[in-house]
């Protein structure tokens, strides 16, 4: 089915996408319209094609052995799946995070500077990236004062924010969130759930999550998928309150996932 | 029920005792080398072995200068360094990043063979491919050179190196790789930048490691270097004859009488190649624990 947005300018439009790992079709036939500024949550139970759904937004996916893609992916009004699109600068304008913090074995300044160097920013750009970007991942207050320790010192939340930060540090305009709470605890869970919403304002997130409590309190918009398939999409009061589709609300009321 | 006790016990101890016999038997050889090591300097003076610039282990009065060879395996091992490091880390990053899952199954066999091959064989192909060709590319006098030996030798050290190195490279996880392409960054920019600064420090021990496999090489620097016991310079001493110290005790161990001043002074050599091999060693397995990689409390 195809999904239609409300009203907002359409960040990145999904058509007819299907995709296969070898011979197993993972993907079938999505469209889907994510509204630019604002929370796009995908839900579903394990394996069915949500975050590889993702990874179509990034071009991840070009990193795994045989998969194949069909189908097209706007994002800004430029299809990213065409040959002059070179993936260095799609993937510079659509950040991810990943389902476990992953930062580098380097310092925080390190790990933030690294995007914006390889970029090609100078020095002094660079100084004054690495303060805002952790400011936006609302980590600057904790971390000022030991910018040059290793940045596998911090705790889990603070690598997570580390790694939202260094994503902001190149200055996309699409993050991706690989379920990025599911390794961390409740507090640390609702400091980046915070972060998210803020985000929002100057980005468009769209956030795979198992916690359907989680895609209720931030998302606007929530997609549902179940075996490869988009089963519904539209706005999160809706999907949680008033579901169109049986499967959905089986889901959303715990009956199965 | 008491039985299989017996048994487990049996068993136990039988194991036990296996490892016991691992580490006494490095002690024996430890307290006989530097034994007959040490009784040089009864008659010899310690300080004439350690800055003498000459051996001359049969002129009248017999000098042991450790110098010359000291030198000649110092020049053989940082050339065999200068030449195997740089392809060795080169070949790693191949199999670790680059090669696709087939030739990396046929890749690391190959070099796995390589550490197979015996030292007389390579010695033999220096002699007979190496040192002839060296002599007419180069145009020297003679082809057994320190050279010789350094090309010999770093091709000796290479599995050491790639192995461990692709080791290292390989267990640098997944997902930091991902997190730096998911940046924007280039694959090499990744490899460059993250995996392998990530990798160091099993790299470092690799490169440790593969000098003491070089330090410690005896057939094959015979073989191809001339045996020369003269200081040589530096770099021009790469293209004469050298004698590393352990093709010094292999070559005149057998003809010596037992107990001689020239016996004991082999023996001191042996505990100076002992010692440096000891220490390359636990300065390698040092580097790989203090900086294991570690994704640190947060993981």
């Amino acid at each position: 089915m195809s999904g239609q947005n409300n009203g907002k300018q359409t960040e990145i439009e999904v058509r007819g996408l299907n995709l296969w790992y070898g011979n197993n079709h993972a993907l079938h036939n999505i469209s889907i319209d994510i509204p630019k500024n604002s929370v796009t949550a995908l839900i579903g139970p394990s394996g069915c094609g949500k975050s590889t759904f993702l990874r179509c937004l990034n071009r991840m996916n070009d990193l795994v052995k045989n998969c194949r893609i069909e189908g097209n992916v706007r994002i800004d009004d430029k299809d990213i799946y065409s040959k002059e699109v070179d993936v260095v600068d799609l993937r510079k304008r659509v950040g991810m995070v990943f389902q476990k913090p992953n930062p580098f074995p380097m310092s925080i300044r390190d790990n933030i500077a690294y995007g914006p160097k390889i970029h090609g920013f100078s020095k002094n750009e660079i100084d004054s990236i690495i303060e805002d970007a952790l400011r936006s991942g609302a980590l600057w207050d904790e971390v000022a004062d030991r910018l040059s320790t290793s940045a596998l010192n911090l705790s889990g939340g603070q690598q997570q924010r580390l790694c939202i930060a260094r994503t902001l540090a190149v200055k996309p305009e699409v993050i991706l969130f690989d379920e990025p709470c599911s390794a961390l605890d409740p507090i640390s869970t609702s400091k980046i759930e915070e972060l998210i919403m803020e985000l929002k304002k100057k980005y468009t997130i769209v956030i795979v999550t198992h916690n359907m409590q989680q895609a209720a309190r931030i998302s606007d918009n929530t997609a549902f998928f179940l075996t490869g398939d988009l089963i519904e999409y539209g706005k999160t009061d809706q999907i949680f309150e008033n579901p169109k589709m049986k499967p959905t609300e089986d889901y959303i009321t715990g009956r199965f996932g | 029920m008491s039985n299989r006790k017996y048994q487990e016990k049996a068993i136990e101890s039988l194991l036990c005792l296996s490892g016991v016999t691992a580490v006494v038997i490095l002690f024996l050889i430890c307290i006989f080398l530097f034994r007959d090591g040490l009784a040089l300097f009864q008659n010899y003076s310690f300080i004439d072995f350690l800055i003498g610039t000459k051996w001359y282990p049969t002129s009248q009065p017999n000098q042991f200068g450790l110098l010359p060879l000291l030198f000649g395996s110092i020049i053989v091992t940082f050339g065999a360094i200068i030449f195997s490091v740089p392809l060795g880390i080169a070949v790693a990053i191949y199999i670790a990043e680059l090669a696709g899952e087939k030739e990396a199954d046929v890749l690391k066999p190959l070099v796995e063979i390589l550490a197979g091959i015996p030292s007389v064989v390579y010695g033999f192909f220096g002699l007979v491919v190496l040192v002839p060709l060296l002599q007419n590319i180069l145009d020297l006098p003679t082809g057994q050179t320190a050279l010789a030996g350094s090309i010999m030798l770093g091709i000796m050290a290479l599995p050491t190196i790639i192995s461990m190195s692709e080791d290292a490279i390989s267990s640098v996880p997944r997902s930091i790789k991902d997190g730096s392409l998911a940046l924007g960054s280039t694959e090499w920019q990744t490899i460059n930048k993250v995996i392998l600064p990530a990798a160091l420090s099993g790299i470092s021990a690799a490169v440790m490691l593969g000098i003491g496999r070089a330090i410690g090489e005896t057939m094959t620097v015979m073989m191809v270097t001339g045996n020369t016991a003269i200081i040589p310079g530096f770099p021009d001493g790469l293209f004469v004859p050298v004698r590393t110290m352990t093709a010094t005790i292999a070559l005149e161990m057998g003809e010596v009488p037992q107990g001689s001043e020239h016996f004991y002074a082999l023996f001191a050599i042996g505990s100076v190649l002992f010692i440096t091999t000891f220490i390359t060693n636990i300065v390698a397995e040092y580097i790989k624990k203090k900086y294991k990689f570690n994704m640190g409390a947060g993981q």
